[in-house]
């Protein structure tokens, strides 16, 4: 194929952004989504079982273990959501070629995102030292809550890996203002794994 | 005058909450003539963030997840 063989980021006689990436900018985005719908479906998946295992039980949370601590996961969450909005304005700023502005952002989010994983370790210690709830010792509950909340940490971790990464690249000019589909994918990443919170977050310690 | 832990996490919920509803709100208002396939996954994303800050203030309010303390 003619399109594979041309060297990549050749930008091309006009100054303009390359064929390559303007012909493959539409699929990536497309493969990106499709990849965001199977982790949708996987967290759905999981989350339907935990309702349905719940319902079917007798009272929630199961007798010898008390509630989730609603007013921490409060704050965490908020801090995670406000990642959400500071990497919306990083991309932002990233097309109106504000550079520093982007970095500012894209510190904060990796910062709010690294904060939001401590309160998460902080949560487990308090539940497994003081509450003794574990994975494998508290029944349908805590399987199920540290199963999908670590899976969740876990997307966590790889999107904080994942926008440092997308942050070294920036600085070392590996994006340019018409050409930045890392960055806009990263941000579509960050923004999936707030919207899973939403859910996780309701379902764990609101209903 | 002595603020518990609890309800200093309540109140940067609350306040946090708030702004980050605001802020996604205007990012979603701004957003909201662009098109293209990201652009309308951004504009659905900014949205369902808004309702989580919104829900995170109504449980930092104690509106939600408001559970009677067990006997």
């Amino acid at each position: 194929m003619a399109v594979a063989t041309m060297p990549h980021g050749a930008a091309d006689e006009h100054g303009g952004v390359d064929q390559l990436y303007a012909d493959t900018r539409s699929l990536r985005l497309q493969g990106f989504l499709l990849f965001l719908i199977s982790d949708c479906v996987l967290f759905s998946s999981f989350i339907f079982a935990y309702l349905y295992m719940r319902s079917s039980g007798q009272g929630w949370p199961p007798p010898g273990i008390s509630r989730l601590d609603v007013a921490f996961a409060s704050l965490n969450s908020v801090i995670l959501f406000g990642s959400g909005a500071t990497m919306h304005y990083a991309l932002e700023y990233w097309k109106e070629n504000k550079f520093n502005r982007y970095a500012f952002f894209m510190i904060a989010t990796i910062v709010l995102g690294a904060m939001f994983l401590g309160g998460q370790a902080y949560e487990y210690t308090n539940l497994i030292v003081r509450d003794h709830v574990t994975w494998s010792g508290s029944g349908i509950f805590g399987a199920s809550f540290f199963t999908l909340t670590g899976m969740h940490g876990f997307h966590v971790s790889v999107g904080v890996l994942y926008l440092t990464i997308l942050l070294l690249q920036s600085v070392h000019g590996v994006y340019t203002k018409d050409k930045y589909f890392g960055l806009t994918a990263g941000t579509l990443y960050w923004h999936f794994v707030d919207v899973i919170w939403v859910a996780l977050f309701s379902i764990f310690y609101l209903i | 005058m002595h603020i518990d832990a609890p309800t200093l996490e309540r109140s940067i919920a609350i306040v946090g909450g708030i702004i980050v509803a605001i802020v996604s709100a205007i990012a979603l208002k701004n957003d909201w003539h662009s098109t293209g396939a990201d652009n309308n996954v951004f504009k659905l994303m900014l949205a369902l963030l808004c309702i989580g800050a919104i829900v995170a203030i109504l449980a930092g309010a104690n509106v939600l997840g408001n559970f009677p303390k067990a006997a």
